[in-house]
């Protein structure tokens, strides 16, 4: 009963302060812009400034080609005015093709700031879309789609698990930690101390505030945003475990310290620490180990499958399994150092 | 109700301790005074008996339980009043003493009746930041009355109070202690050790000094005078008389036997004083 006392007189109190709405202006905010200012898919279209200097089959091929693509093709007259209309177009490429004998020349010409993966990228794309079409091209490469099932996102679900990771799950490691030095400077954990009470209901009291505001901060962000998408079932655990892991997390971090200010450089090293998570979660093929071992790593993936038609639930259950037995250690440790410097 | 042997306690884990070597007992329904200036070792020492510091040397038995194995259930048994108010600055005062209530095992004192005790009745429902130093100090005060403690640890009790409502405080100490509490009184102020202390220990730089009741410190440091004033004619006189000295005994009663006396005292020696003389420091 007195771990529900301490909750109940937690929220009465997180209610009346600035940090409780932190979370939840936050996850408004974020809906605003996903819903108003991120479109669902970005344009990826580029567009190229194209001179042609073909004749017959081959001309006939490369146009059939550009008529089909994604990108935008622009036709223009010569290499100059390519050059011209890229000069005006700072975002734009160009390509003047022609032909010497038998043999097709695609004189690509960019802007300069173009990195060696575009470059591979539109030697990739002339092989695959152009050189194919030309006659007697002979084709070695074989392209096998091994999971032609696989599902994708829309852009803007795909964000959710980075919003659902660093504000429902990890704003409060910062809120606890908040809580906790707000106690401490008006001295009320030392009443606390001089009562049958326990640390750990102290403890919970706060996890189970920052549990219902994440819950909550979660819900804003998934119902408006993904609706009757999400798998709401399976990821209350998940925002459970993975919340309740960011709490512990924080109470762990704070209770090396006695201020906030000594303790603000660690967590905010540990949020910028777990958000590179994300730079993987983006682009896949950089994925060290180092990040891998991030918690924040298979947080997100967890998520996604929460917002996919055919979710991959033994990842789901993994991870809320991994972050319970995780957070249970943590709390212990942390449960364990409060014992000795709550009241020093 | 207390027994302490050979405490030691050093903040930086070496030499250099905060209370060295402390032996004292506290006995069931006494008022037991601990004295000494800023920095002497009285709130470290009240800091282990109440368990918010840990136990590094010694032995420390408070109501019955061994602070070594600190047992949450002594907790019930006593009472804490902080020399800070520590109360929550967002909730009521009602709201502070109905959710610290909760935390008890035993039965527990209403709190509007403890607010009236204090004096804050008219304002049980206003949020405590809005109290004045006065205001919370009584809060926190008469939130260690909550669970009726047996033993009640009092730190600093009247310390920036204004003298009305610091009189309130020790009557209610003393009308506490004729109900059979036992009273660990932290002070620096001598005039409240006097008043509601059976025994008082003197403490500076960690050490105990002394231990001795009041009167027994002001009959053995004190020196046996009458000041006297009266009037002979139209001429105000004043003067010191040993209650020893046959000459000046024989004077006093020949200047009580005029009838001429305005004012009198026994110039027994204050706390303070003895404090000095003992420890050679003052309790500022």
């Amino acid at each position: 009963m007195r771990l529900l006392y301490n909750f109940l007189k937690d929220m009465k109190l997180s209610s009346k302060s600035f940090y409780f709405y932190v979370e939840l202006a936050m996850a408004l905010i974020m809906v605003f812009v996903l819903l108003f200012v991120v479109p669902e898919n970005f344009d990826r279209q580029q567009t190229f400034y194209v001179h042609m200097n073909l004749e017959g089959v081959v001309a006939d091929k490369v146009e059939e080609v550009l008529e089909g693509s994604d990108d935008n093709y622009i036709l223009l007259d010569s290499r100059e005015a390519v050059e011209a209309a890229l000069e005006k177009e700072r975002s734009s490429a160009g390509v003047s093709i022609s032909m010497e004998g038998q043999k097709v020349i695609y004189d690509f010409i960019l802007q300069g700031y173009e990195d060696e993966k575009f470059k591979n990228i539109i030697e990739t794309v002339v092989k695959s879309e152009f050189a194919v079409k030309t006659p007697d091209y002979n084709r070695v490469t074989e392209i096998k789609v091994l999971d032609e099932n696989a599902e994708k996102l829309n852009d803007r679900l795909n964000m959710l698990p980075i919003i659902l990771t660093l504000n429902a799950t990890f704003m409060g490691l910062f809120i606890i930690a908040s809580y906790i030095f707000l106690d401490k400077d008006e001295g009320t954990i030392k009443a606390l101390a001089v009562t049958p009470g326990y640390i750990w209901e102290y403890l919970l009291g706060k996890v189970g505030v920052i549990m219902v505001t994440g819950l909550a901060s979660g819900f804003i962000v998934l119902i408006p945003l993904a609706g009757a998408k999400a798998h709401y079932i399976h990821f209350i655990p998940l925002l459970i475990m993975t919340n309740l892991f960011g709490s512990a997390l924080g109470l762990f971090i704070a209770s090396f310290f006695d201020t906030m200010a000594k303790a603000m450089g660690w967590l905010y090293g540990t949020i910028i620490t777990l958000g590179f998570a994300s730079i993987s979660y983006y682009m896949p093929a950089f994925s060290p180990l180092v990040i891998r071992l991030l918690p924040s790593y298979p947080m997100l993936f967890a998520y996604r499958e929460i917002l996919l038609d055919k979710p991959d639930l033994s990842l789901v259950y993994m991870n809320v399994g991994l972050f319970g037995v995780l957070s249970v250690i943590l709390f212990l440790f942390a449960n364990g150092r409060y014992k000795k410097t709550l009241t020093v | 109700m207390i027994k302490v042997e050979g405490l030691y306690h050093s903040y930086t884990k070496d030499e250099k301790y905060a209370v060295k070597n402390a032996n004292f007992e506290v006995e069931k329904g006494e008022v037991f005074g601990f004295l000494g200036p800023s920095g002497a070792g009285k709130s470290t020492t009240q800091g282990i008996l109440t368990g918010l510091l840990q136990l590094q040397t010694g032995k420390v038995n408070v109501a019955g339980y061994d602070i070594r194995k600190l047992d949450r259930r002594m907790f019930n048994k006593i009472g804490m009043s902080f020399e800070q108010s520590n109360v929550y600055g967002k909730l009521t005062a009602l709201e502070n003493l109905e959710f610290y209530r909760k935390l008890f095992d035993v039965p527990t004192n209403d709190p509007k009746e403890l607010l009236k005790i204090v004096g804050l009745e008219h304002v049980a429902n206003k949020r405590a930041i809005e109290f004045s130093k006065g205001m919370k100090h009584r809060l926190t005060f008469v939130r260690s009355m909550l669970n009726n403690p047996e033993l009640w640890f009092l730190d600093e009790p009247t310390t920036g109070l204004d003298p009305a409502i610091a009189s309130q405080i020790k009557d209610i100490v003393k009308a506490k202690n004729d109900e059979g509490t036992t009273v660990f009184l932290t002070t620096h102020n001598m005039y409240v050790a006097d008043e509601l202390c059976n025994r008082v220990a003197f403490i500076i730089d960690g050490d105990i000094k002394l231990i001795d009741s009041p009167r027994n410190l002001k009959l053995q440091y004190g020196e046996k005078l009458v000041e006297v004033e009266y009037r002979v004619s139209d001429t105000l006189k004043k003067e010191k008389l040993s209650l020893i000295d046959e000459k000046d005994r024989l004077h006093l009663n020949e200047i009580i036997n005029t009838g001429q006396v305005e004012l009198m005292h026994t110039k027994e020696a204050t706390l303070e004083e003895i404090f000095i003389k003992v420890t050679g420091r003052g309790l500022e």
